[in-house]
């Protein structure tokens, strides 16, 4: 055998991918869109690694660290003041700067060509949009500047990002780091951590194989689509004299046609995707066009492997098949499949596993290779397993309505065709159920529960310097969807007036804000009290206090200076009541229990609103649409750097987030291609059944009937892939979780809703194939001329 | 419609379009209960059409088809299927054996759709597979027999239902000759046997041999050969 000879029989396979006029274009372009779908995830995967750099490169050099370590920074020729002025709306985040420049040689922020004036502020284009659609009003009325610039790309993380300079001239009176505070320069003076933590490296690298799993067995789908019809075209060219060698090179070349043009049309998918990314945002994420290039190296991998895979599918599949020149090209029965070998895979993948369990996240350096290895061996192990499972399981089902006999049939005779359709399905709910289980294991980790209760209050501000408390508190008992405003200032009380021995916290508020902190005997205003019970140092704390307070007159001294206020405010000083009211602390909307004194606004020195700063917590009516912008929108009104937060039961870690919205991205657009893939199958499947089918309605055999016949045939090895799947899913999950030192639970509502989302996908796709099913089930269907 | 006196099943003035090409245009057709009609012409001829037409599968674009003096035009689709199922058997040239059937499931099919139970199904459809000399076959598979055993299977599985009709089109245009007249035979024997009528398309004259009456197709039109065996 020669090149010349292969080369001959090869293209002589390209050229029948695409004769036979329709019907050769339509299972050509079939096997090229699979392809190309999965060579554009593919290239997609390359490119993820290239954005993130680029994303986490723009955000690093648009960083202002407003941290000041050691004298703060005096004012000159490259300074600036800037202030942190972040805003949520609706759900999303909004990245706003205030920013004030001191000298002329201050740099410019990334993407902006020169400062925003006083009143007017650069946006980004989607907070442009957003600001001029009827959907931004309200966020209109927060950021009242003129626009007057755009944001470049440079000065952005992503297309869809919402952020904006807006311009002063007083930032400077307000410097109070980290919210406002003078730096003379953009981005990180260091280099980013390059520590990242194994647990979460291991998560990125399986997120990353399960969902290329999956991609790759949809590929191995997409070149075998028509292969019946092939099988036959095969056998008429045996007739006329090919060996069966060349007819499996002939089949190789068809093969590599439609994963050449597959590349092809992946290619464009890719280039079109990469240019709709730039206009959508998924769960908070966007990026723009440009930074979506693929890896060249990993680029050129998938340009050789695909079409390489392909052939080498086919040559596999061709294996079972006995061609032969009368037509009849499939072995009547298959022999039976073995398990021994099919059993070796996943057992190879948990050997591979095994080492590093218990290496936990203590320096867990888990070896990336054994990891990748013992992963897609464990998933490759499925869709070498389920072929068998469903051959023994529908071997075993016995008879029942017509619809079940014809299913179950067909089943038995070609349970192959049926698991291939569902492999990619059970590889991708496998994979998702172990790193849900993960996800869930080390969430505790990641996340942390907060004090909040979130029944007394739902949102806090902090009332900057130079505001009144009473002033917001008033603003927002005014504001619409607000319930309740309970606030409070807090300062500290000391011994002397410069550097006291003795100091003890002051919480001053009106009677029935204090009630919120303490529980009062009886409350006037001009009452002051001493707290007790929050725990025995801080009484032992406001005890001394007192002691020292007896010694110097009963005079305490409220200074600005000890609450971190070094512009305003003059030194108060407060004399103790006799008699002072006891009081026993509770805890506030946030958990903080506080000690000291408790004051009503009458028993205040006069001029010492100065020395406290205030607190607002807020109580928010959860039937008022909006009502959280509409509190923001009262804050920013009173003060543009004051910023109301949202309070929350659990905080999570930013990064593990990001990774578990990377993977239901990406679940959900292999889910969508899984589901693509099997549409098509079924579809083709139906297609070569035309015949049959309109024989068996001709003959009155019920629509209804085979329907149904149609969804068990679905139904059967789906469910059969989902067990299975739980069961590599579970498994893998448990190693994982093992391997990073967590406990194993199972997360068992994690477990139903993937089985439950293949199984959706197969439900939304047997009723996207109804309607064809109906059209080829009509009678005329027989009619050929 | 005036049926001709006595007609089990009869077409009057069969019109039937594929868009541009013209399959019946006018056809006429009539047939009698145990009578074996054929229905002749070239390829492309309408016969099938006709044949279609007729068992209410493919619904005429104008013109009468009169079965047991029902007009079919007044069923509805399903009334339409329940008459195939029940009344009607079908033989075709190829294509319509379920492959991963057994024969005998294939034979009893008919029967299961009908409610009978599968047992009782396959008891009966082992009787006509005796009859049609294929009682061997039962536990084999379509893909494992050959073309006219496999015919025979087919058309034991159109008779198993007794029905009083039976549409035959092209039923050995694949197969050889000898096979061909063996499964001919067996077929008209087992249908005179029932008294069920057979419309058998074909355009074979050895095959049309077989018939009591010819009616040849042409362009669309019919025209009765008024043969009598």
């Amino acid at each position: 055998m020669n090149a010349r000879q292969w080369s001959r029989d090869l293209a002589m396979g390209v050229r029948f991918a695409f004769a036979g006029g329709r019907e050769g274009w339509f299972r050509a372009t079939l096997t090229a869109i699979g392809v190309g779908l999965g060579v554009a995830l593919l290239l997609l995967t390359t490119a993820i690694p290239n954005a993130l750099a680029v994303r986490h490169q723009r955000d690093v050099a648009r960083a202002d660290y407003t941290y000041v370590f050691g004298h703060p920074m005096k004012a000159g020729e490259k300074t600036f003041v800037v202030a942190d002025i972040d805003t949520p709306y609706r759900g999303a985040d909004i990245r706003g700067r205030m920013i004030q420049r001191e000298g002329a040689q201050a740099p410019v922020p990334p993407g902006l060509t020169k400062y925003p004036a006083p009143g007017e502020m650069a946006v980004s284009p989607a907070l442009k949009r957003l600001l001029g659609s009827s959907d931004g009003t309200l966020l209109r009325a927060r950021l009242p500047y003129r626009i007057t610039a755009t944001i470049a790309e440079s000065g952005l993380t992503g297309s869809q990002e919402l952020a904006y300079y807006a311009g002063s001239d007083n930032l400077a009176a307000h410097i109070d780091p980290p919210n406002v505070a003078r730096i003379d320069h953009f981005g990180s003076p260091r280099s980013p951590d390059s520590e990242s933590d194994p647990v979460l490296t291991l998560l990125v690298l399986v997120v990353f194989v399960i969902l290329l799993m999956p991609v790759g067995v949809f590929v191995a789908a997409a070149v075998r689509f028509g292969g019946e019809r092939r099988d036959r075209r095969l056998a008429a060219l045996r007739l006329v004299g090919s060996d069966g060698w060349m007819v499996r090179r002939i089949a190789a070349g068809e093969a590599m046609a439609g994963a050449l043009l597959g590349l092809v049309l992946g290619v464009g998918f890719f280039l079109i995707g990469r240019q709709l990314a730039g206009t959508a945002e998924v769960f908070g994420t966007s990026v723009f066009p440009s930074y979506l290039n693929p890896s060249p190296v990993l680029a050129a991998l998938v340009a050789v492997l695909v079409p390489a895979a392909a052939v080498l599918v086919t040559l596999f599949t061709l294996r079972g098949v006995v061609i032969e020149p009368l037509g009849v090209v499939r072995t009547a029965k298959p022999a039976r499949r073995r398990l021994w070998w099919r059993l070796l895979l996943p057992v190879a993948g948990l050997a591979a596993l095994y080492p590093m369990i218990g290496q936990g996240r203590g320096g867990g350096n888990f070896n990336q290779y054994l990891v990748t290895g013992g992963v897609l061996l464990l998933l490759v192990g499925v869709t070498a397993l389920l072929p068998w499972v469903v051959e023994t399981v529908v071997g075993r089902l016995g008879e029942g309505a017509v619809a079940w006999q014809l299913a179950v049939r067909r089943l038995q005779l070609s349970s192959g065709t049926a698991a291939r359709m569902v492999n990619g399905i059970a590889v991708a709910v496998a994979g998702a159920i172990a790193l849900q289980m993960v996800f869930a294991g080390v969430e505790a980790d990641y996340t942390k529960r907060t004090t909040n209760d979130l029944t007394r209050a739902q949102m806090s501000v902090q009332v900057p310097d130079g505001v009144q408390v009473p002033d917001v508190a008033k603003a927002m008992t005014a504001t619409k969807g607000v319930l309740k405003v309970v606030s409070i200032a807090d300062g500290q009380a000391g011994d002397k007036d410069k550097d006291p021995s003795q100091t003890a916290s002051v919480s001053v508020g009106s009677c029935a804000s204090l009630r919120e902190i303490a529980t009062l005997p009886s409350c006037h205003d001009g009452d002051a009290f001493a707290l007790k019970g929050s725990d025995s140092e801080t009484d032992s704390e406001t005890a001394k206090l007192l002691t020292a307070a007896e010694k110097h007159g009963r005079t305490l001294y409220l200074n600005p200076a000890y609450v971190g206020d070094i512009h305003h405010g003059a030194l108060s000083r407060w004399t103790v009541p006799t008699g002072l009211k006891q009081a026993e602390s509770r805890k506030d909307p946030t958990g903080y229990e506080r000690g000291g004194f408790l004051l009503t606004p009458g028993a205040l020195p006069r001029g010492a609103s100065t020395a406290v700063q205030g607190v607002v917590y807020l109580s928010i009516d959860s039937g008022v649409r909006d009502a959280t912008e509409y509190v923001i929108n009262t804050a920013v009104r009173i003060d543009p750097l004051m910023q109301p937060e949202t309070l929350t039961s659990v905080e999570r870690d930013g990064q593990f987030e990001s990774i578990r919205t990377g993977l239901f991205v990406g679940a959900a657009a292999v889910l969508a291609l899984i589901g693509a893939s099997l549409l098509v199958s079924q579809l083709e499947q139906l297609r070569e059944r035309k015949k049959l089918l309109s024989a068996l309605v001709a003959f009155g055999t019920r629509r209804r009937t085979l329907s149904l016949s149609v969804l068990w045939q679905t139904a059967i090895p789906i469910g059969l892939g989902l067990l299975l799947a739980g069961v590599v899913g579970l498994t893998l999950g448990t190693v994982l979780l093992k391997m990073v030192g967590s406990t194993v639970r199972v997360d068992w509502p994690g477990v139903l809703a993937m089985t439950g989302f293949g199984a959706a996908v197969v439900l939304a796709v047997t009723l996207l194939s109804l309607p064809p099913l109906l059209r080829l089930m009509r009678p005329e269907g027989l009619r050929t001329e | 419609m005036n049926a001709p006196a006595g007609s089990l099943l009869a077409a009057e003035a069969l019109r039937k379009t594929y868009g541009p090409t013209v399959a019946l245009d006018g056809a006429e057709f009539s047939i009698h209960a145990g009578e074996v009609v054929a229905l002749m012409g070239p390829s492309g001829s309408g016969k099938s059409t006709l044949l279609h037409c007729l068992a209410g599968i493919v619904t005429p674009d104008a013109g009468s088809i009169v079965y047991a003096g029902r007009e079919m035009a007044t069923m509805n689709d399903a009334e339409r299927s329940a008459l195939r199922r029940s009344e009607f058997g079908f033989v075709f040239q190829f294509g319509q054996l379920v492959p991963e059937l057994t024969c005998v499931e294939n034979v009893a099919l008919p029967l299961r759709l009908n409610g009978t139970s599968r047992k009782e199904a396959e008891r009966t459809a082992l009787d006509w597979m005796q009859r049609l000399e294929v009682d061997d076959l039962g536990r084999k598979r379509p893909g494992e027999v050959s073309g006219g055993q496999g015919q025979r299977v087919a058309v034991a599985r159109a008779l198993v239902t007794s029905p009083r009709v039976l549409f035959a089109d092209e039923p050995t245009g694949a197969l050889d000759s000898l096979n061909g007249e063996r499964v001919m035979e067996l077929l008209t024997e087992a249908a005179r046997s029932t008294n069920a009528a057979v419309v058998l398309v074909t355009h074979e004259a050895r095959v049309a041999a077989y018939s009591d009456r010819e009616i040849v197709v042409r362009d669309g039109k019919s025209r009765d050969m008024e043969r009598a065996v």
